[in-house]
């Protein structure tokens, strides 16, 4: 072949060679071993691909260049070194460019070590700047595609620099520069330019697949958030895989707990359904607490109940509480679907979450159950002093007359009866105050003419609901702490009225006594305003109001329901 | 006769206890008082032989009236409660008498016997609490007067008035339970001064000290006394 040696010659001859690294670049990408800025980036079998890949790259590089008379080649050969320097560092790039350079270097002429040193040389540089936005913690700027052209373009001046320090004679050297500068400039910044925007391509690629199965994973995140607040049984299990399946569009969704199968939807139904677990493969995934994948290519699903199923691959993905496994989600796919990975990844993340939101029932479900267990003790605590200084003073009334002490023990027996048998979680405000009325009698009785009581009841609420034992500790702490320790006459008053769409309960003393009893005590009455904002919300509660000597008010306030209002 | 006097809140316990005592035959109830400022000068008059005492009453307990009463006539004590623990593991521990609500029989008759055997034990002052509130008779009620609140104490023929700045007060505590428990310093005979509140002493030149309160009231100090007040003010 005649050499010829004009720019545009060289610089067509560089784009073809460019031509060709841009679709080893695109297949290169979507190897599974290419994932800069992933942590496991650089892991030895990812620097293993970067030096084979881009030494080859140098490698063809120089067999693709324009030979010019003397030996001397127009070569794409820094592409490959300066490219493993960026995304590799600065051994990799050094190593790269040694490789290339001793091929280089076996191809002979008289610029063949000059050309060997500056890609060397190039790989250097590019490394330093890899090392550089590494340290600073700004690794995407290496991906930058004005970067590696600038680098680039900058090593292939050093470049021509070399040749003129290092090929001789000095005048050909001079000239060669000439002839092959601008071109080589130009093609192997564009060259290294160009593999940047292909990544970024790519990247831009895998964050729309991304973002499609974040919100994928989202949108079953709160679909199934509900469903597991249920707990996790039957029902739920039935729910959960109606959820996958919809939102996943796989073939079939199964769910399991250890010892059989909850529910099964999709295709196969036929013969898949509740029962004991069959498939050795959710054995292995409960048993193993591990991930368990079939990928209907190289490893197939059989099925253990039917000849004839349709699926072919699956994933069996582990449900965790803490450590230990509750069950399994089953996601599989008829032959001839592929399993796509998109729905495998989902699939690992989806028991991720699930497993999570298992865990929040759960907590929920002990928080109510706490509430309910510190109710039980409140009812439990009746306070002994009230119940010896009652029966006392029914014996001292017995001595006078029967009649009357009748009428308190059986005060007394209602009041005991309520307070144990009452369990549910609402009474009627008239429930609440027959409760307190019981109270009331015998306390009156106690007290005689040292304490009167009130009463104002809107008779319209009578049939408003509050959690049981709403009433009850707030009138007792009145007297308690209140009245019973009053040297002049005692008064309490009781009203309910409305105020918009709430109902106001008032339990008021005239003793002005209240304390704010810290974390210590008050349990009764920090109780009542739990579980009044649990179940009525934040809005409704208990407020206690005093002024010292004269008065200490408690107002409950709840809500009004449309149908009384 | 063993002669007793009944302090509880509720009536209907006194009446019981009354009734239950009155068939025993051998105590005979001089008085019963629903309160400690009511209880105080019916010890003072009465002179009991034996205090039937309830400790959960309305401002002030019975702990905290057993620390009230003067101890040179402190009558013997029976506490009477419907229900504490810690309390009755105290007396236990203490050999003092009581009886738990609704009092049996039985029960009282023991007490009565170890009452008339003298083998009832003193009652247990570690339990009296300080007396932070000093009851007083005010209009027509009873008035309790923070002890903090105290300028100074007076006593006189008339009896022993409690100085602060809403007035003065009588009170049925004695100089000596009201020095030796409400934490008053004695200047004098017949004064004792709340510490906190003296704003300053200057010497008269008969000997005699005056110590004047932060609400501008004089008090007298005398020789005796001055060295130990100067001592607890620090001087």
């Amino acid at each position: 072949m005649e050499p010829r040696s004009d720019l545009l010659y060289i610089l067509t001859e560089l784009a073809r060679a460019l031509a060709i690294f841009v679709v080893a670049f695109y297949l290169y990408c979507r190897s599974p071993l290419f994932r800069p800025l992933k942590t496991e980036w650089l892991e030895p079998k990812a620097r293993l691909s970067l030096y084979l890949f881009f030494s080859g790259i140098a490698i063809i590089g120089s067999h693709l260049g324009v030979w010019l008379p003397g030996g001397a080649v127009a070569n794409t050969r820094a592409v490959g070194s300066t490219l493993a320097g960026i995304l590799g560092g600065p051994s990799l790039g050094v190593l790269v460019g040694l490789t290339a350079g001793a091929h280089r270097v076996s191809l002979g002429g008289y610029s063949a070590l000059a050309g060997a040193v500056a890609t060397t040389l190039e790989g250097l540089m590019a490394g330093l700047v890899h090392l550089h936005f590494r340290r600073r913690g700004t690794p995407e700027r290496l991906l930058d595609w004005k970067l590696a052209f600038g680098i680039t373009f900058l090593g292939e001046v050093v470049h021509m620099g070399i040749v003129v320090l290092l090929a001789r004679p000095l005048s050909e050297a001079i000239h060669l520069t000439q002839v092959i500068g601008p071109p080589m400039i130009l093609a192997n910044s564009a060259g290294a330019a160009l593999f940047m925007t292909v990544v970024r391509d790519r990247q831009s690629v895998y964050d729309q697949v991304a973002a499609a199965s974040s919100a994928h994973s989202l949108g079953i995140a709160a679909r199934t958030l509900e469903i597991l607040a249920k707990g996790f049984d039957a029902t739920s299990a039935r729910a959960l895989a109606q959820v996958i399946l919809e939102e996943t569009a796989v073939g079939a969704v199964a769910v399991t707990d250890t010892v059989q199968v909850l529910a099964f939807v999709g295709q196969g139904s036929d013969h898949h359904g509740a029962g004991p677990i069959m498939s050795p493969l959710s054995r292995q995934a409960i048993d193993g607490n591990e991930l368990v994948f079939k990928d209907g290519v190289k490893d197939h699903f059989v099925c253990p109940l039917h000849s004839g199923c349709p699926l072919d691959s699956v994933l069996v993905a582990p449900l965790r509480m803490e450590g230990t496994v509750l069950g399994t989600v089953q996601l599989y796919e008829p032959r001839g679907k592929r399993f796509r990975n998109m729905n495998r990844s989902l699939g690992e993340g989806l028991t991720a979450l699930l497993s999570n939101q298992l865990l929040l029932a759960r907590y929920q479900e002990q928080k109510s159950l706490l509430v309910v267990s510190e109710l039980k003790l409140v009812q439990a605590q009746v306070n002994p002093h009230f119940l010896f200084n009652a029966l006392n003073t029914i014996v001292a009334v017995l001595r006078k007359d029967s009649g009357r002490a009748r009428e308190l023990l059986i005060h007394l027996a209602s009041f005991f009866r309520k307070n144990l048998k009452r369990q549910a979680d609402l009474a009627t405000l008239g429930e609440e105050l027959e409760h307190v009325s019981a109270y009331l009698e015998i306390e009156k009785a106690r007290f005689a003419d040292r304490i009167t009581v009130e009463t104002e009841i809107d008779g319209s609420l009578l049939e408003l609901k509050l959690p049981t034992f709403t009433l009850q500790p707030v009138v007792e702490n009145a007297f308690k702490h209140g009245l019973s320790h009053m040297m002049k006459p005692g008064v309490a008053r009781i009203r309910a009225y409305r105020q918009g769409a709430a109902a106001l309960i008032e339990v008021e003393d005239n003793a002005g006594a209240y304390q704010d009893p810290g974390d210590q005590g008050g349990l009764g009455m920090r109780i009542v305003d739990k579980r009044i904002k649990n179940l009525m919300g934040t809005d409704f509660g208990l407020t206690i109001s005093c002024v010292p000597q004269e008065l200490t008010r408690v107002t409950i306030r709840v809500p009004i329901p449309e149908a009384t209002a | 006769m063993i002669r007793a006097l009944l302090v509880d809140d509720e009536p209907l316990a006194r009446d019981e206890l009354a009734a239950l005592l009155g068939e025993t035959g051998q105590v005979e109830v001089v008085g019963s008082c629903g309160n400690a400022a009511e209880a105080l000068p019916a010890i003072r008059q009465l002179r009991p032989d034996v205090l039937f005492l309830d400790i959960q009453m309305p401002a002030v307990s019975g702990f905290e009236l057993l620390a009230m009463i003067d101890p040179e006539i402190l009558p013997r004590v029976v506490f009477v409660t419907a229900h504490d623990g810690y309390a009755v593991k105290a007396f236990e521990e203490s050999a003092a008498d009581y009886l738990l609500k609704p009092v049996e029989k039985e029960r009282l008759a023991r007490t009565i016997a170890r009452l008339r055997e003298g083998t009832v034990g003193p009652a247990p002052l570690q339990l009296a609490a300080p007396v932070k509130r000093i009851p007083c008779l005010g209009h027509r009620a009873i008035k309790l007067v923070d002890v903090a609140e105290v300028e100074f104490v007076r006593s006189s023929e008339a009896g022993v008035y409690v100085v602060c700045p809403a007035g003065e007060f009588f009170t049925e505590l004695t100089l000596k339970v009201l020095e030796e428990r409400a934490g008053l310093v004695r200047c004098h005979k017949q004064y004792l001064v709340n510490i906190d509140r003296v704003d300053e002493i200057s010497l008269g030149d008969n000997l005699l000290g005056v110590v004047r309160t932060k609400g501008g009231q004089e008090v007298p100090v005398s020789r005796r006394y001055l060295a130990r007040l100067k001592e607890r003010i620090g001087l």
